[in-house]
């Protein structure tokens, strides 16, 4: 699958076109390593050290999606990648197994985990603003989590989706895409469960539609 | 998306009844019930391949080993 899609090009203000794939392969885990991981290292040493806000600092230095390689070849799991001007700009990790619905009116049902999901350190805003730098392309994030709806719409799971999100992207989630929080997580490092019910999912893929 | 090939399936009453009821208290058709049982059969395999094991575990934390085909 390979579609064409927007990212803002926050240079010039206008939209430019990107493209949405899901035929990653271990090329793109290797881009990730080589080309963001030193990038996000150095930045949360900087900023850690600088004093800023926890916050700030990103939590995902240690990330390593090389690790994921065998991931490639199982049914249960899907990768998406999104790329623009000659470079990998966002890459996420879906479950299809494993995970089911914790809020009341849907638990137990099965649903779309968004097991990582990471944009290159250039395009995350509130990381490049305490470097003092400019983010170069921006909308990454709600590309990746429109295709990971796609996607539970796509197994029969009505658009069914949970995540656990880094403290950095908790607002993000709730603000910007409109999911549920249900509570913290001691399993998984207390980080907060998100999900999204199929009208909740409806709302974040159609808004700006009506 | 990836094309998909269409196969016949023969299943007992018994094992049509446990499909349908599946299919009920999942929220999901019956193909994607069976498409589940797939995927989750495939990434089991492969853990327990790797040298894994897989457990389940009650409510006192106590862990029993599942054993798989």
């Amino acid at each position: 699958m390979r579609v064409i899609v927007e990212l803002l090009d926050h240079q010039s203000g206008e939209f430019i076109e990107a493209e949405l794939f899901d035929e990653v392969t271990i090329d793109h885990f290797l881009e990730t390593q080589r080309e963001w991981r030193p990038v996000v290292t150095e930045a949360a040493l900087y900023l850690a050290k600088a004093g800023a806000k926890p916050i700030l600092v990103p939590r995902h230095f240690h990330w390593d999606w090389t690790k994921k390689e065998a991931d490639l070849r199982m049914l249960a799991i899907t990768f998406y990648g999104l790329g623009c001007g000659g470079a990998l700009q966002g890459l996420m990790k879906l479950l299809t197994v494993g995970h089911t619905c914790r809020l009341p009116e849907q638990a137990g049902k099965p649903l779309v985990y968004v097991d990582y999901l990471e944009a290159a350190p250039w395009n995350i805003k509130p990381l490049m603003n305490a470097l003092g730098k400019a983010p170069r392309y921006g909308g990454i994030g709600t590309l990746l989590l429109e295709a990971a709806v796609q996607k539970s719409k796509d197994e029969g799971f009505k658009g069914r989706l949970a995540l656990h999100s880094l403290p950095t992207s908790e607002q993000f989630y709730l603000k910007a895409c409109g999911m549920t929080a249900v509570g913290r997580d001691p399993a998984k490092q207390n980080l907060l469960w998100l999900e999204y019910t199929p009208e909740q999912a409806e709302r974040f893929i159609t808004r700006g539609t009506a | 998306m990836n094309t998909k090939k269409t196969m016949t399936l023969n299943l007992t009453e018994q094992e049509m009844e446990v499909l349908e009821s599946l299919s009920t208290q999942k929220d999901l058709t019956k193909t994607a019930v069976l498409r589940q049982a797939l995927r989750l059969y495939q990434l089991v395999d492969a853990r327990l391949a790797q040298g894994g094991k897989l457990f389940f575990e009650d409510g006192q934390k106590k862990k029993a080993e599942l054993m798989v085909l």
